[in-house]
């Protein structure tokens, strides 16, 4: 009786028909998003890294002749390069940590029951939808050396005598453009941060209380443990996106004073608005390569929780 | 003992206020300032003594006034801007959604031949980052034709936008079970009436959030808009703002009043969609 039932279910006639036949469906669902990122990504790159061998300029574009590694060797000896690789790494470290300085205890805070957390929740998030043009803007404003609130603040307090005019300072512009990146990117830590820390069961804490264990332990020895993966995850992220971020010091700084804010992603930026794009994409494509290590940890961290949600 | 837990509760209540307080200053502060700057009708800068912080810093106007936000649209040609911008996000939204919707529909619901190479090189051309991208774009889009237009924009911003809204629909699509599919495959439904009559509706909240998160991302970009466009006919808001740091038109008050209204649309669309936004944020990986 019950073989009746399974064959009746699966005809065994239909079945391995269509099994034969390859099923085109599929490929027609997938082939617009493909066909427009091979267009738009995979072509681009393509050509990034033959442009790369190249010593195209913008205005002569016709005539650009293939140099082989040239523009790599170039590298080698060009100091505003060499600096920049320091800058680049120095750069990623203040915004990330003290992004992560930040994000934690807000993250710790929303976690708590208190009324009003919703909304608390909302205003945290309003830096992240600010466009970091808009952000990068207020805070030369905030920072500007005639009526630049952070100024006038210091000046009536008696810290300062009279303005500074931050933004011409080597170290002072470098940190005011690492604030208002901080300022735009800790909502978006927080909220991950926030979103692993509900994962945590409740009895966990419950029983560590029950134990005795003091609100420190707690944290040392449950929280910490709990979101280190998120806290690894989204330095590996922020590390990838800042080294390649470019809108924030370019609308505040043009990479200046000097070179003082060239990272590597501004140097390659600034080449290509002085037509320079044969060594600006050699510059793109050693720094991609260089955190051709982290961007595959950070592949192969998707590509797990992807390939798992769909199979 | 009820005393001493009612002094307790006081006591974390006091800190909760100071904490909430805390946040909301350091999240809103800066663009309240910003507001109050907008509303401060402008002071003539006294030229002779520049240095010596002729202008007064206003903290409460007297007189607030909305005439910086007139100025805005006489002096700079920020309506044109500002159009330029909700025509290139809203096309991006448009795209990002239809190739993002029936991509993330092929690799939840299908098995076929190639599926994960396909899904893995799709995450790789994700973490390609701008940089690399741009020369390159700027080279193509000029033999095409599509530098300086707003169809080349949306295909530039399409970079990030569509990789990052597919992620969020596979996340979204894996979550509806599949017993609803073949139940209506079953009541004579093909399968791509299944996507359009099933999957759809029912994830309208992750499409809202993926959407307006391609939205918001384009919006505030500025890097491509910045070596893409030439004219203001193409322009967007971000370009815009880089010119306001640069100190052109030198007036504060109007570079203020135009900074809120480029920030308003996105706002506004936050505080309508928050739920959902937030999950889709914290559920995607987000890029920049």
């Amino acid at each position: 009786m019950t073989t009746d039932i399974a064959d009746t279910r699966n005809p065994p006639i239909v079945r391995p028909r269509r099994k034969r036949r390859i099923d085109l469906l599929p490929y027609a669902l997938i082939a617009p998003i493909g066909l427009l990122l091979a267009a738009i990504t995979v072509y681009p790159t393509i050509q990034a890294v033959y442009l790369s061998m190249t010593d195209a300029s913008l205005l002569r574009l016709a005539r650009a002749k293939f140099i082989g590694v040239q523009n790599f060797v170039r590298m080698m000896g060009d100091q505003v390069f060499l600096d920049g690789l320091w800058r680049t790494l120095r750069w990623d470290l203040a915004v990330v940590s003290l992004e992560l300085c930040i994000a934690l205890p807000i993250a710790l805070f929303l976690n708590m029951n208190f009324r009003g957390r919703g909304f608390v929740r909302a205003a945290m998030m309003v830096p992240y939808i600010t466009p970091p043009a808009v952000v990068g803007l207020v805070f030369l404003f905030m920072f500007d050396g005639n009526f630049g609130v952070v100024n006038d603040l210091l000046i009536r307090l008696g810290v300062l005598e009279r303005g500074i005019a931050w933004m011409s300072d080597p170290a002072a512009s470098f940190w005011i453009v690492v604030s208002a990146m901080v300022w735009y990117g800790t909502p978006l830590m927080a909220l991950i941060l926030l979103a692993a820390l509900q994962t945590i069961p409740a009895e966990l804490y419950e029983a560590a209380e029950v134990d005795g264990a003091s609100r420190w332990a707690q944290f040392r020895s449950i929280t910490i443990p709990h979101i280190l993966p998120s806290i690894l995850f989204l330095v590996l992220l922020r590390m990838i996106w800042m080294s390649n971020h470019i809108d924030m010091i370019y609308v505040m700084t043009t990479g200046g004073p000097g070179f003082t804010n060239h990272t590597e992603a501004i140097y390659s930026f600034s080449l290509t608005n002085q037509f320079q794009i044969g060594y600006a994409s050699a510059i793109a494509v050693v720094l991609a390569a260089i955190l051709m290590v982290l961007s595959a940890l950070y592949v192969r961290h998707l590509a797990r929780s992807v390939l798992a949600q769909t199979s | 003992m009820n005393a001493a837990k009612r002094r307790a509760r006081r006591i974390r209540g006091i800190w909760t206020a100071i904490g909430a307080a805390a946040i909301l200053l350091y999240s809103l502060g800066p663009l309240l300032w910003i507001f109050i700057a907008s509303i401060t009708p402008e002071l003539k800068a006294d030229f002779n003594q520049a240095w010596l912080s002729n202008r007064q810093v206003t903290y409460l106007p007297s007189e607030p006034t909305l005439a910086n936000y007139g100025a805005l649209f006489e002096t700079v040609p920020f309506a044109t801007y500002f159009r330029n911008s909700a025509i290139i996000a809203t096309g991006n939204m448009v795209l990002t959604l239809v190739v993002a919707s029936l991509g993330a529909y092929g690799f939840v619901r299908f098995k076929f031949f190639g599926r994960s190479s396909f899904l893995v090189a799709m995450l790789v051309a994700y973490t390609i980052p701008s940089v690399v991208l741009l020369v390159p774009l700027l080279v193509i889009f000029r033999a095409y034709g599509l530098n300086n237009t707003h169809l080349g924009m949306i295909l530039a911003e399409a970079t990030h936008s569509a990789p990052f809204v597919l992620l969020l629909m596979i996340n979204y699509f894996s979550t509806l079970p599949r017993d609803l599919d073949e139940a209506a495959q079953v009541d004579g439904c093909s399968r791509l009436k299944v996507l359009w009559r099933i999957i759809l509706p029912l994830s309208l909240p992750g499409l809202v959030a993926g959407g307006l998160l391609a939205f918001i991302m384009t919006w505030n970009n500025f890097l491509f808009a910045f070596l893409l466009t030439s004219t203001a006919e193409v322009k967007t808001l971000p370009v815009i703002m880089r010119q306001f740091a640069l100190g052109e038109p030198a007036v504060w008050g109007v570079s203020a009043a135009g900074a809120l209204v480029s920030t308003l649309p996105v706002a506004l669309i936050f505080l309508l969609f928050q739920r959902m936004l937030m999950s889709g944020l914290a559920a995607g990986a987000v890029k920049g």
